[in-house]
């Protein structure tokens, strides 16, 4: 046998160096199949990667849409002079007199004549029909009513909050044994609400003040909204867009194209990037010692968290800016200096121009990081609990004690009752869509300034 | 090629010095780059400087319009005088001196702007012009003397940046001369051009040769003998030699300009 095998090495070797390359041999077939086992790795991670995304987006998107809908009961409501404007005068403010206290009888009444006129069989009593709707549906009914106090005496068709109850009733999240032992509603309110919806007079639309609306207290999640944290958001982004824009942008370009290469220049290069990691928390801490508590500014004001997430997105954007003016060729600079450009205008001239689609990308990249950061704005208080005001005025937007979305958000999050849940949800699919938004302008200004040299 | 020149011809070479070097030297870092050069550049003539790769050639060119100044480590000493005034003096602004000695670069750089932007961009910053007229002759002058303006005058608005590699670097000597510099600086202008695209530039050279001093790098030592009057050949930070182009290439005094010439070295 060895005698047979012995020479059959020795052939391939005798003939040269030559070898078919029809056959591949034992090295090149390792190295196919390192290759082929690097790509299916890969692929593994991006499938990985994906999957994960998608069940973040399916979980946000499921637990968060019903935020958007929310139920509606239609009654006509006999708008009482008698009860609602006991003077008789007509004055508004007379009439604030009556607070939602006094209202709340009047929709009780409302609702209780609409479910006989439908010929609903109830064994609840006029008084129990409260727990129906919601308390803000006074509240409803009387700005109506102080808005317009010549329409007293009329009936006027409403569309009134339910209360948080009976909405997580048609949405599934209250169930018959879960309210065995809830003491704001009991099984026939659900059956009546069943019969309601039946009826055409109570159910679930699109609701715009979840997107529009303010915060509401622990009470009445229904009421709850987002849109006066997401004015404090855009305060907020004004004062960053307005510091970290120019402040980034000219440092960078001090350092790029005019510092001297010189130790203390590399101490602040190495100290930015550093800057980049530091915890946003950190910054927020700085913002309370330094904007609150030294600068004695108010206190969860859009100014000061403004301040504090300049000082957290500067880095990002002196990073990204001075990537894309080193991505600008020299030999533009070499050009402009050799038709005798100064140092300034070459660079506002030539360079600032071509860098400029990847500053702006920079920037928006880090106003999102910016618009998504919480941690810092729980230090300075960024959580204030705004139920009924909007900012009035520019000055007020920037100095009123405000929210804004993320710490809105963990906000809801925290309550106890868990219709606040779903809204946490609905918040986070509202400040993604504002994210995705800033992305897509990022990418469509970056295609539309690039320029080929 | 190298006729006995007419009387014409002999006229045109009696010229002023435009620029002379005294005692240069250029250190980048600790490198001596270029080692105690003198040299007189002649207004209204072709100066070409040859020299294998790394002899210093283009850095003395860019200490003539102070481009090194951009480059922090890069010393210079000696004096470089342009009509008898020294541009290394501490009064020079380099700004002011580059807008009087223009430079042309290797690869063709011109700005990603339109033509006509791109060769108004100098009168503009300097306030060559008075009105848009004004800079509309100035663009059109320029784009004539690089002899480019048959080819562009109908598309001023394109981008620079779309024409051809020949038409990009008569573009970017447009742009030098329209700001009406005294001398031309090039470095290598053609390396990076297909041969019909450099003959159109040499030609160009020689026709700008008129009105200016141009100073030109160049490897290829049939173009300086094409394109200069003079030539100075430069070896290991020295200038070796530095006289008539029809001098050096036909009977050059040092060894090391004769080696390099036949191509045993370099």
């Amino acid at each position: 046998m060895t005698d047979a095998t012995a020479p059959a090495p020795a052939a391939p070797a005798a003939g040269g160096k030559r070898r078919s390359l029809l056959e591949v041999d034992e090295r090149t077939r390792r190295r196919n199949a390192a290759e082929a086992r690097f790509r299916l790795y890969g692929i593994v991670a991006i499938s990985v990667g994906l999957l994960f995304l998608l069940l973040l987006l399916g979980s946000i998107l499921f637990n968060g849409l019903s935020a958007f809908q929310q139920t509606f009961v239609q009654v006509p409501v006999y708008l009482d002079p008698e009860r609602l404007d006991p003077e008789g005068n007509r004055d508004p403010e007379e009439m604030r007199g009556v607070t939602t206290f006094g209202y709340k009888p009047l929709l009780n009444e409302a609702v209780y004549e609409k479910v006989q006129s439908l010929g609903i069989e109830t064994p609840l009593p006029e008084p129990a029909m409260a727990p129906l709707l919601s308390d803000g549906a006074a509240t409803t009914v009387r700005s109506f009513v102080l808005e317009n106090p010549d329409r007293l005496g009329e009936t006027v068709e409403f569309d009134l909050l339910a209360s948080s109850r009976v909405d997580g009733y048609f949405k599934g999240r209250v169930t018959r044994d879960s309210i065995a032992r809830d003491r704001f509603i009991d099984a026939a309110h659900l059956d009546l609400a069943d019969a309601m919806n039946e009826a055409g007079t109570m159910g679930k639309q699109f609701n715009l003040s979840f997107i529009t609306g303010t915060d509401a207290s622990d009470n009445r999640p229904e009421q709850a909204g987002m849109g006066v944290s997401m004015i404090g958001s855009f305060f907020m982004m004004l004062v960053v867009l307005i510091l970290a824009l120019p402040i980034g942008v000219a440092a960078s370009i001090y350092l790029e194209e005019f510092a001297p290469q010189n130790r203390i220049t590399d101490f602040i290069e190495v100290n930015i990037s550093n800057l980049a990691a530091v915890p946003s928390i950190v910054f927020g801490i700085l913002g309370l010692a330094v904007f609150i508590q030294f600068m004695h500014l108010p206190q969860s004001a859009p100014l000061v968290g403004g301040l504090v997430l300049t000082l957290m997105t500067l880095p990002t954007i002196i990073i990204s800016t001075r990537a894309s003016l080193k991505a600008v060729p020299p030999s533009i600079r070499d050009a402009a200096l050799g038709v005798g450009a100064s140092k300034m205008q070459s660079v506002f001239h030539h360079v600032l121009p071509l860098a400029m689609p990847g500053i702006l990308t920079g920037t928006i990249i880090g106003l999102a990081q910016a618009l998504g950061e919480t941690a810092p704005l729980l230090l300075i208080g960024m959580v204030g609990f705004i139920a009924s005001n909007y900012p009035d005025g520019v000055a007020a937007g920037f100095l009123d004690p405000n929210s804004a979305m993320p710490a809105q958000i963990y906000e809801w999050a925290k309550r106890a009752d868990p219709a606040f849940y779903e809204r946490a949800w609905g918040g986070i699919i509202v400040l993604l869509a504002f994210l995705m938004t800033m992305n897509i302008i990022a990418i469509i200004l970056r295609r539309r300034f690039e320029r080929r040299w | 090629m190298y006729d006995a020149p007419t009387a014409a011809e002999q006229a045109l070479q009696q010229h002023d010095i435009k620029i002379s070097s005294r005692n240069v030297q250029v250190y980048y870092g600790d490198t001596h780059a270029i080692k105690d050069v003198d040299v007189d550049i002649e207004d209204k003539t072709v100066t070409a400087f040859i020299g294998p790769s790394g002899c210093g050639k283009s850095t003395f060119l860019r200490c003539l319009n102070r481009m090194n100044d951009t480059i922090d480590v890069a010393r210079v000493e000696g004096e470089i005088l342009l009509d008898g005034e020294n541009i290394y003096d501490k009064k020079v602004d380099p700004v002011q001196l580059r807008a009087r000695v223009g430079m042309v670069f290797q690869k063709p750089n011109p700005f990603p702007k339109s033509i006509y932007d791109n060769v108004a961009y100098g009168p503009r910053i300097h306030g060559m012009a008075k009105n848009r007229a004004d800079l509309d002759e100035i663009v059109e002058r320029a784009l004539r003397r690089a002899a480019l303006w048959d080819e562009v005058k109908d598309r001023m608005s394109a981008p620079g940046t779309g024409l051809s590699g020949g038409q990009q670097q008569r573009l970017c000597i447009a742009r030098a001369v329209a700001t009406e510099p005294e001398v031309l600086l090039m470095d290598e202008p053609a390396s990076a051009l297909d041969p019909i695209a450099t003959s159109q530039i040499e030609e160009l050279i020689d026709e700008l040769r008129r009105n200016y001093a141009v100073v030109i790098v160049t490897h290829s030592m049939q173009q300086a003998a094409r394109v200069s009057q003079k030539t100075a050949f430069f070896h290991l930070g020295n200038l070796v030699e530095y006289d008539d182009t029809s001098k050096i290439f036909t009977n050059p005094e040092d060894p090391r300009t004769e080696s390099y010439i036949t191509g045993r070295i370099g």
